[in-house]
């Protein structure tokens, strides 16, 4: 008895004792209706709806833990503890932190726009949640009771043609969620957030919009001809990138690296994290466009940045980092069992989680821009860039060039920004900028009024 | 349901349904749970504690409007750009240099755009332009007249 109480008390025994039954539970109930959910599975329009659940539960929890996982990393690099007290290593924070934010108290503020003050939270969450609809998660897969010539499952909630571009006006519909909620607010800080936010997000749209129609025009020219046409599947360019006898070298990552740094920089812009997130800049704008927000509509707004993080991540890994393959595992590409199915998710979600460390590690090292400075990063940098390698690419695969030469443009991409953003002696500060012609101005009138006295 | 193609589709329709349901859901539970205590300070704006100046809703800087409209015209390309490059590789020579034309019209603007100052976030103003501070003979003529140097 005593026994039993000290199991009960200790934290993570009991919760490993929690788990052990429920999982037991879950175990024999799915093994008693076997038979029954069988042909459920085993019926690709039922098994996409069940796997869709599956997401909606699977992503609102990584969420929440990456919240979790951002403080212990900021923890970290600060030399701090980070949560630590609500569970064994603060590992029920999320929901503590969940049950919080569900009975504070939801103010909306008498000055508000309501309908649009409402809207905003649900639509920035629902874009970021809805992107993953089009992601390859598994491939293509059989069940163990299923006959061997059976048409196999896809383990994808859906496969529409266009998914590149449902993706990225999914991911760009998010800045409607900013600017109605800052617009709504009435408050001059949300106000100024929402407007930097607008003009942030749509500037780095257009390098990412490039570069990954640099990487469609690559996925066209390493899929087979006559699968072609699949280049805008994100299933496609995954399927592009398995590993081949010839070469393990099959990612897109490996034609263009730059193409895909452009992509990591453009997407930690459009999902509006440090050190892009000029929008919140608590420092000079409070808290920016969710300024007047609270409770449940507040963490909306994290919500969706965070699956916004997922989402970008994953499309990242599709189109530049191979999916679901891995260099060498032919077994892993090309086995239609359960088993590799399995096995691929847990490829994706681990690339998918490295892009996810490197946002967090990034946020908190870096500090965050001037608005001058982002805005030339974006027009003045990336979309250059971006123009260069896209027309090279349009070239070397219409010509059919070595694919050499695209990486050789990649890198002397990089070095040419390089050697400019050395030579090129930029202004430090706007002020400084204004003084400097000031004075220059002054010059040349005291040239001119000496010349016009001769 | 014969077709797995046809499944995957409404399985989008689906998803985005649910993803709406639950945003929904989240939303509204909190109203049962949750307190309720209105306050004439809670309703008011918060601005660091100073008592707010007149509405937001007032006209902003007009760089965010050049911004966009440059925006539109970059993102009306990429649009026009997807669905060519699905097909260029068959569509021959013409296809390619039509569009590479389309491109370099539009990299031409870029270069404008560049040359003309309307990337710089701080931009100097009119008065501050040095082309603009030609100061006229007649002037610097009359300005020496009158002792100034």
């Amino acid at each position: 008895m005593a026994l039993i109480r000290a199991i009960i008390k200790h934290p993570i025994l009991s919760g490993l004792l929690a788990v052990t039954i429920g999982g037991i539970v879950v175990l024999t109930l799915i093994v008693a209706f076997l038979d029954q959910i069988k042909w459920v599975l085993s019926d690709q329009f039922w098994f996409s709806n069940i796997l869709s659940l599956a997401i909606f539960g699977g992503i609102m929890t990584a969420v929440a833990y990456c919240i979790l996982l951002e403080r212990k990393i900021s923890a970290w690099i600060q030399d701090r503890y980070g949560p630590n007290r609500v569970g064994p290593l603060g590992l029920l924070q999320p929901l503590a932190d969940g049950v919080k934010l569900l009975l504070k108290e939801d103010i909306t503020p008498g000055h508000v726009d309501k309908a649009l003050f409402v809207l905003a939270p649900f639509m920035m969450f629902v874009v970021a949640l809805i992107g993953f609809a089009v992601v390859p998660w598994g491939g293509t897969f059989r069940w163990p009771w299923m006959d061997a010539d059976a048409t196999p499952l896809v383990a994808q909630v859906a496969s529409i043609d266009i998914a590149v571009i449902y993706l990225l006006a999914v991911g760009s519909m998010g800045v409607y969620g900013v600017v109605l909620g800052g617009w709504a607010s009435n408050n001059k800080y949300a106000f100024y957030g929402a407007m930097r936010a607008a003009a942030q997000m749509i500037s780095y749209e257009i390098p990412l919009g490039l570069v990954v129609l640099t990487a469609v025009i690559t996925v066209g020219y390493l899929l087979p001809v006559d699968h072609a046409m699949d280049c805008l599947r994100l299933e496609g360019a995954v399927a592009a990138q398995a590993p081949h006898a010839a070469s393990w070298t099959m990612w897109v990552v490996f034609y263009h690296p730059v193409a895909a740094l452009l992509m990591f920089i453009a997407a930690l812009a459009e999902a509006n994290r440090a050190p892009f997130d000029l929008a919140e800049a608590e420092q000079e704008l409070i808290g920016g466009f969710h300024t007047e927000y609270s409770a449940m509509k507040w963490a909306m707004f994290f919500l969706g940045e965070y699956a916004h993080m997922i989402t970008s991540s994953a499309f990242m890994v599709c189109l530049f980092w191979g999916g679901y393959h891995l260099p060498y595992c032919t077994w892993l590409s090309t086995d239609e069992s359960a088993l590799a199915m399995l096995c691929r998710i847990g490829v994706i979600g681990a690339k998918i989680a490295i892009f996810i460390g490197a946002y967090m590690v990034v946020r908190w090292s870096l500090p965050r821009f001037r608005f001058d400075q982002l805005m030339r990063l974006a027009w003045k940098s990336l979309v250059p860039m971006g123009l260069v390698i896209l027309a090279a690419q349009v070239l070397i695969v219409y010509y059919g060039w070595p694919q050499w030469i695209s990486i050789v443009v990649n890198l002397g991409v990089l070095v040419l920004a390089a050697i400019a953003s050395l030579t090129n002696a930029m202004p430090i500060s706007g002020r400084q900028q204004s003084l400097l012609i000031k004075e220059k101005a002054a010059r040349e009138k005291e040239y001119e009024l000496q010349h016009a006295g001769v | 349901m014969d077709r797995p193609g046809l499944a995957l589709i409404v399985g989008l329709i689906i998803f985005i349904i649910a993803g709406i349901c639950m945003a929904l859901v989240a939303l509204v539970i909190g109203k049962f749970l949750r307190t309720s205590l209105p306050h004439p300070e809670k309703d008011a704006a918060y601005e660091c504690g100073e008592p707010t100046i007149g509405n937001s809703w007032v006209q902003f800087d007009l760089r965010f409007y050049v911004v966009a409209l440059v925006f539109l015209i970059f993102d009306i390309e990429m649009a026009l750009f997807y669905p060519w490059a699905v097909v260029y590789k068959d569509a021959g020579i013409a296809g390619l240099w039509d569009m590479l034309f389309f491109f370099a019209v539009l990299v031409v603007g870029f270069a404008y755009l560049w040359k003309f100052g309307y990337l710089d976030w701080v931009r100097a103003t009119h008065g501050q332009r040095p082309s603009n501070r030609k100061i006229s003979a007649d002037d610097a003529m009359g300005r020496a007249a009158r002792g100034w140097q």
